[in-house]
C-alpha cells in the first residue's frame, strides 16, 4: 500500500466519522433549531470532508460537498432558516456523499451518478437566499467569498499592482497563483505575467520563479485588504501596490486615459528620456520602446492592457455625462429659441393691454417669472452646445506639417487658447476658413528657409493660432511672423484687376482688405496651394454669413495677422427689426451702433458715393429699397440705422424701424448659398419668414454696383 | 418589353403646370400645402420665390413654372406648394415646389410607361424618366432629384415664340 | 537532534499526511486533533514549529496561534497556518494572530516540506 492509498484510506475512515456526525448533528438540530454548537459541528464536518477529499483525490465529493457547505454557511450566518426541507436534503446530500465514499472504496464507477447529484445540489440551491450568488458551477475552487455588506457600498477603485515574487517563493512551498486568484476574486482583475526575465533553457532553474506579475485590479475593496493578499509574502517579495484612481468622479477623462508613454514613465519601466525619443519618431510608442530595448514586450502588454482597462473605465465613468446625437441638441436648441420668441411677443402682448384691466396686474408677476425661466433655459441649452475651439486645432497641425513639406518652408504651430468654448456648429464651419487661412500663411507669409535668414529670422517660420472670449464673442487670431503683406503690391494689382480706381483713397486696412476681395491674388506665381485667387473671399463671405468679422493687419518685415471675431453662438442673436414695403429684415444688433429719422436734407453726395451726414460726419449709405429692387410702395419719409462692419461703417436706410427682437437663426438651404446681403432666415411670432441681414455681405454688394458704375464712367 | 429605367410599379403624384399633366413620385412628395406667404430673398433669380415656414425651418420655395421655363402665372386657390424631399449625396435637400394644381395620387405598372416623349420635341428628356397615360392624357413623370441639381430652367428645350421664360442664372434688379 | 513539529488538524487523514511526509524529510511530529489538545501537550513538551489547521472543534487556529504566541518558552517558534481557498480572510486574521505563513489546501506533500524547510532554515 502506498502513501496515497494509505492517505485515501485515512481519508474514508475519517469521512465516515464525520457523516456520523453530520447525521447526529442535523437530528439534533432538527431537534432544536437553535442548536449553535450542533451547526457547528455539522459544518465543520462537512468543511473537513471537503477540504481533506480535494487533498486526498476525492474530488467528486469535494465538489459536491462544497454545496452544502455554502447552504449551511448561510444557515450559520441566519441568512437560511432551519426547516425540515433543509433538514431533508442536508440528509439527503449526506447520504449521497457516503455513496460516492463507498463507490470510491471498491474503485468502481457506481458512485458516478451525476444525475442525482445535480438534482440535489439544485435543490440546495434552491434554498439559499439569493440564486444569483455564484455557486453555480461545481469547481472545487469555487470561492464563497460573499461581499461583505460595507464594501459593497464602496466606491471602485483601480489598483496597479506590481507582483514580483522572489525567485524561491514556489521551492519555499507557496503558490504565487493562489495570489492571483484571491485577486480576482475582490473584483475585475487583469493579470498579465511579465516573462522577461526567464533564462535560455540551459540556464532555467524549474524550481525557481521567473515570474512577475502586473496586475490591474477593479475593487471595492481597500487598499489594506489588497495589502493582506500578500501578507506572507510581502517580506521577501516585491509587491508595489498603488490605487490609480481613488476618486474617479472628480477625474476628468485625461487623466482617467493616460497615455501609453505616461503609464511606462509613471511604472519606472521607461525613462522620460527614452520616452521622449520614441514620440519623435511618432511610430508607436509602444512598440518603439521594445524595439530600443528600453521595455520588454511584457511591460507593453501589461502597460496596454492598463491602457485598454483605464479607458474602459473612463467611458464607464464619462457614462456620468450622456452622450446626445447632435440633432437632438439643435433641435433642442431650435426650439427654446422658438420660446424665447413666443416669451418676448407674450411680454410684449402684456405690456401694451391696457393698464387698468385686472387682467394686467396679475399676468405680470407670470409673464416676469417666464422671462427669467426663458432666459435661463437659453442660456442652459447654448451652452450645452458649446465647444472648445480646440477640437479643430489638432488637424491645422497636421496641415502645416504637410504644406511645409511640400513647399520646402519650415514652420511651427504655436497654439493658445485651445479651451476656448464656442458653439459646436460654429465651430465646424470655422475649420475650411481656417485651414485656408493658414495656408495662405505658410504660401505667402512664411518665405523659404534661407530667404528668411538672410532676413534676420529664424529658419523656422512660426504660425500663431489663438483663440479668446471677449465680451460676447470670440476673438481668433491667426498671426504669422513672416515678410507681411507689400500694400504697394496689393494696390497695384487691385488697381490692375480693376478692383479700386487708380485715384482711390484708402487706408492701409483697406488697402490690406482687397486680399479677400474675389479674383485677388499677390502670389507672383499660382501655386497649388492658394490656387487662383478664390479662397480668400470666400472665406470672408463663410465668416459673414457665420456672424463672424474679419480684420487683417500687417506690418512689412514683421508680419500680418488676420483677425476673426466670431460670435459665441449662432442660434439666437438680438436684432434690429426694420421693414421696408412691409417685408420685415433683420440686422443684428451686434452691429447697430445707431438709429434716426431720415432727414434728407442730410444726405449728400461725395466722390460718387451716397453719402449722409450723422454727427459732423459723413457715411456712405445704402437704401436697402434699392439694393434689394423693392420698387412698391416707396415712402415719403425713412429711417435710417448706422451700422459698422469690419472697419467699415454705414447707414442703411429703410422704411421704418420696428424695434428690438431676439431672433433664432435658421439656416438659408443650399440653393440660396449665393444670396447676398442675407445670412439666414428667423421665424417671426406671427409665423411669416424675416431674413436676417448679413451687414458686410451687404456693404460687399453695394461696392460693387458702385464700382461697376465707376467702371462705366458714370460717377453719380 | 422594358424601355424605360421604371421597372417597378409605383404611386405617383401628380400636378399641372399650364396645360400639362406631370407626375413626381409620391415616395418624394412629404405633404401639400395652401398657398401661404412667401418671403422672397433679393437678388436671387425669379424662379426662386423665396422662403416659406414649414413647422419651424425655413423651407425655399421654387417655382415649378419658371424653373420649367414655362410662362409665370397668377396664384389662384387652386395653386399649391408640394413640400419635396430629394436626396443627393446623403444629403437630404427639403423644398416646395409651386404648382398650379394638386390632382390624384395615380398607379402605374411599368408596362404602362413609355420611354421617350414622342409628344413632341420640347421636352429634355435628361430630367423625364418616362411617360405614362391617363384618360387619354400623357403623363410626364418627372425626376424631381435631377431638376433641382442645377440653378437653371429646364425642361424647354426649344422656347416657343409666345412663351415667357426668365433669364437664367441672377435676375438683374 | 531532529526538530519538532505539530500538526493540529481535526481531520486524521491530514494529520497522517502531515506526519508521515515530515517524518520522511527527518523531522519529528506530534499530533493533536484541536486546538485544546494541542496547548495540553505543548504544556508537555517543548515544539519548533506549529502547522495548525483553521476550523477545529473545541479550539480553532486563530484562538490556538494566540496562545502559543503567548507562552514564552516557544513564541517565537515559526507557526503555519492551513486553510481552505474560501478562507482566504481567514488569511489576515491569522497573520495578525502571530501566523508565520500559510499553506492552502489542497497542498501537495512537498510543497509542504518545502515551506517546513523555509521556515525552519
Amino acid at each position: 500500500m502506498d502513501k496515497k492509498q494509505q492517505y485515501a484510506k485515512a481519508y474514508r475512515q475519517e469521512a465516515e466519522e464525520h457523516l456520523q456526525a453530520i447525521e447526529e448533528a442535523i437530528l439534533d438540530i432538527e431537534e432544536n433549531p437553535d442548536d449553535t454548537e450542533g451547526l457547528n459541528r455539522l459544518f465543520r464536518a462537512i468543511h473537513t470532508i471537503k477540504g481533506s477529499g480535494s487533498m486526498f483525490g476525492f474530488d467528486d465529493i469535494a465538489a459536491f460537498a462544497h454545496h452544502v457547505e455554502t447552504v449551511l454557511d448561510h444557515v450559520r450566518e441566519g441568512t437560511i432558516p432551519v426547516t425540515s426541507p433543509l433538514i431533508d436534503q442536508i440528509l439527503m446530500a449526506r447520504d449521497r456523499i457516503k455513496v460516492m465514499l463507498d463507490a470510491s472504496d471498491d474503485d468502481d464507477d457506481s458512485g458516478a451518478d451525476t444525475e442525482t447529484d445535480a438534482k440535489i445540489i439544485a435543490a440546495l440551491q434552491k434554498l439559499l437566499p439569493e440564486p444569483a450568488d455564484a455557486i453555480t458551477d461545481t469547481d472545487t475552487d469555487a470561492t464563497l467569498q460573499l461581499p461583505d455588506q460595507d464594501e459593497a457600498l464602496n466606491e471602485e477603485t483601480v489598483y496597479r499592482i506590481r507582483f514580483s515574487p522572489h525567485a524561491s517563493i514556489i521551492a519555499d512551498g507557496m503558490d504565487p497563483r493562489l495570489l492571483l486568484n484571491e485577486l480576482r476574486e475582490m473584483g475585475g482583475c487583469s493579470i498579465v505575467a511579465n516573462t522577461g526575465a526567464i533564462p535560455a533553457l540551459d540556464d532555467l532553474e524549474a524550481e525557481k520563479c521567473h515570474f512577475s506579475w502586473d496586475i490591474i485590479l477593479t475593487t471595492h475593496s481597500d487598499i489594506n485588504a489588497v495589502r493582506d493578499v500578500f501578507i506572507f509574502v510581502e517580506d521577501e517579495s516585491l509587491v508595489n501596490i498603488r490605487p490609480l484612481l481613488d476618486t474617479p468622479f472628480e477625474t476628468d477623462e485625461m487623466q482617467l486615459s493616460p497615455r501609453l508613454g505616461e503609464i511606462l514613465v509613471d511604472k519606472g519601466d521607461a525613462n522620460p528620456e527614452k520616452l521622449n525619443e520614441a514620440l519623435d519618431n511618432r511610430k508607436k510608442i509602444g512598440e518603439l520602446l521594445v524595439a530600443s530595448g528600453a521595455i520588454s514586450p511584457d511591460k507593453l502588454t501589461s502597460a496596454l492592457t492598463e491602457q485598454t482597462i483605464l479607458r474602459k473605465r473612463s467611458s464607464a465613468i464619462i457614462a456620468d455625462s450622456v452622450r446626445v446625437p447632435s440633432a437632438k441638441l439643435d433641435k433642442l436648441v431650435n426650439l427654446v429659441g422658438e420660446l424665447v420668441i413666443t416669451q418676448a411677443r407674450l411680454t410684449q402682448i402684456a405690456g401694451e393691454s391696457d393698464a387698468g384691466t385686472p387682467d394686467k396686474a396679475e399676468l405680470a408677476d407670470p409673464v416676469e417669472a417666464l422671462e427669467l425661466l426663458t432666459n435661463e433655459l437659453r442660456d442652459c441649452a447654448l451652452d450645452m452646445r458649446m465647444m472648445p475651439i480646440g477640437t479643430i486645432f489638432g488637424k491645422f497641425r497636421r496641415h502645416i506639417r504637410d504644406l511645409s513639406a511640400e513647399l520646402g518652408k519650415e514652420v511651427e504651430l504655436v497654439t493658445e487658447g485651445a479651451e476656448t468654448e464656442l458653439d459646436k456648429n460654429i465651430i465646424e464651419r470655422l475649420s475650411d476658413p481656417l485651414v485656408h487661412l493658414i495656408r495662405n500663411s505658410i504660401d505667402h507669409g512664411i518665405h523659404a528657409p534661407e530667404e528668411r535668414e538672410k532676413n534676420g529670422k529664424p529658419r523656422r517660420g512660426t504660425i500663431r493660432l489663438s483663440a479668446a472670449h471677449r465680451g460676447t464673442k470670440v476673438v481668433i487670431t491667426i498671426s504669422d511672423d513672416g515678410e507681411g503683406l507689400d500694400s504697394g503690391l496689393i494696390r497695384e494689382k487691385a488697381i490692375d484687376k480693376g478692383l479700386i480706381a487708380p485715384d482711390a483713397e484708402l487706408s492701409p486696412d483697406e488697402i490690406y482688405a482687397l486680399i479677400f476681395a474675389p479674383g485677388f491674388s499677390t502670389a507672383p506665381q499660382v501655386t497649388r496651394v492658394s490656387g487662383r485667387g478664390v479662397g480668400m473671399d470666400v472665406v470672408k463671405r463663410e465668416i459673414n454669413t457665420l456672424g463672424g468679422e474679419i480684420r487683417i493687419t500687417s506690418e512689412k518685415g514683421k508680419g500680418t495677422t488676420i483677425r476673426l471675431t466670431m460670435l459665441l453662438t449662432l442660434a439666437i442673436i438680438d436684432g434690429l427689426l426694420v421693414a421696408v414695403d412691409g417685408r420685415r429684415f433683420v440686422l443684428p444688433l451686434e452691429q447697430v451702433e445707431s438709429c434716426a429719422e431720415l432727414n434728407p436734407e442730410h444726405l449728400a453726395s461725395a466722390k460718387g458715393r451716397d453719402m449722409f451726414r450723422v454727427a459732423d460726419e459723413l457715411l456712405p449709405y445704402i437704401r436697402l429699397r434699392d439694393i434689394f429692387g423693392i420698387t412698391a410702395n416707396s415712402r415719403s419719409f425713412e429711417q435710417i440705422a448706422v451700422v459698422k462692419a469690419e472697419h467699415f461703417r454705414a447707414g442703411v436706410i429703410v422704411d421704418e424701424i420696428i424695434g428690438n427682437v431676439q431672433t433664432v437663426i435658421k439656416p438659408l438651404d443650399r440653393i440660396y448659398q449665393h444670396a447676398e446681403g442675407i445670412s439666414g432666415a428667423t421665424i417671426m411670432g406671427d409665423g411669416a419668414v424675416s431674413l436676417i441681414i448679413d451687414i458686410p455681405g451687404l456693404i460687399r454688394c453695394v461696392r460693387r454696383e458702385e464700382e461697376k458704375m465707376l467702371a462705366y464712367g458714370n460717377p453719380e | 418589353m422594358k424601355n424605360t429605367e421604371i421597372t417597378e410599379t409605383a404611386h405617383y403624384l401628380t400636378f399641372r403646370l399650364q396645360d400639362e399633366m406631370f407626375a413626381i413620385d409620391v415616395a418624394q412628395a412629404r405633404e401639400i400645402l395652401d398657398l401661404l406667404p412667401i418671403t422672397k430673398v433679393p437678388r436671387m433669380a425669379d424662379f426662386m420665390r423665396g422662403v416659406i415656414n414649414v413647422r419651424g425651418s425655413a423651407v425655399p420655395v421654387v417655382d415649378l413654372r419658371l424653373k420649367f421655363g414655362l410662362a409665370c402665372a397668377e396664384d389662384t386657390i387652386e395653386t399649391r406648394i408640394v413640400i419635396i424631399e430629394i436626396k443627393a449625396d446623403e444629403e437630404t435637400t427639403i423644398l416646395g415646389a409651386v404648382v398650379d394644381s394638386v390632382h390624384e395620387v395615380l398607379e402605374f405598372k411599368p408596362d404602362r410607361i413609355e420611354a421617350s416623349p414622342h409628344i413632341g420635341k420640347r421636352w429634355r428628356t435628361e430630367f423625364i424618366r418616362g411617360i405614362g397615360k391617363y384618360d387619354d392624357e400623357f403623363v410626364i413623370i418627372i425626376d424631381i432629384g435631377k431638376v433641382f441639381s442645377t440653378d437653371e430652367p429646364l425642361l424647354v428645350q426649344e422656347i416657343e415664340n409666345d412663351t415667357e421664360v426668365s433669364e437664367p442664372g441672377e435676375a438683374s434688379e | 537532534m531532529a526538530k519538532v513539529i505539530m500538526t493540529a488538524d481535526d481531520a486524521a487523514s491530514v494529520r497522517q499526511m502531515v506526519s508521515f511526509t515530515l517524518q520522511e524529510a527527518g523531522y519529528e511530529v506530534t499530533e493533536a486533533v484541536d486546538g485544546q489538545d494541542a496547548l495540553k501537550k505543548i504544556n508537555s513538551l517543548t515544539i519548533d514549529m506549529l502547522i495548525t489547521d483553521m476550523n477545529m472543534p473545541n479550539m480553532g487556529g486563530i484562538e490556538l496561534i494566540r496562545k502559543v504566541r503567548a507562552i514564552p518558552r516557544i513564541k517565537f517558534i515559526p507557526i503555519i497556518m492551513l486553510t481552505t481557498e474560501s478562507q482566504a480572510a481567514k488569511k489576515q486574521e491569522g497573520k495578525k494572530a502571530g501566523a508565520t505563513g500559510w499553506i492552502v489546501k489542497p497542498f501537495r506533500p512537498e510543497q509542504l516540506v518545502a515551506v517546513v524547510k523555509k521556515v525552519l532554515g
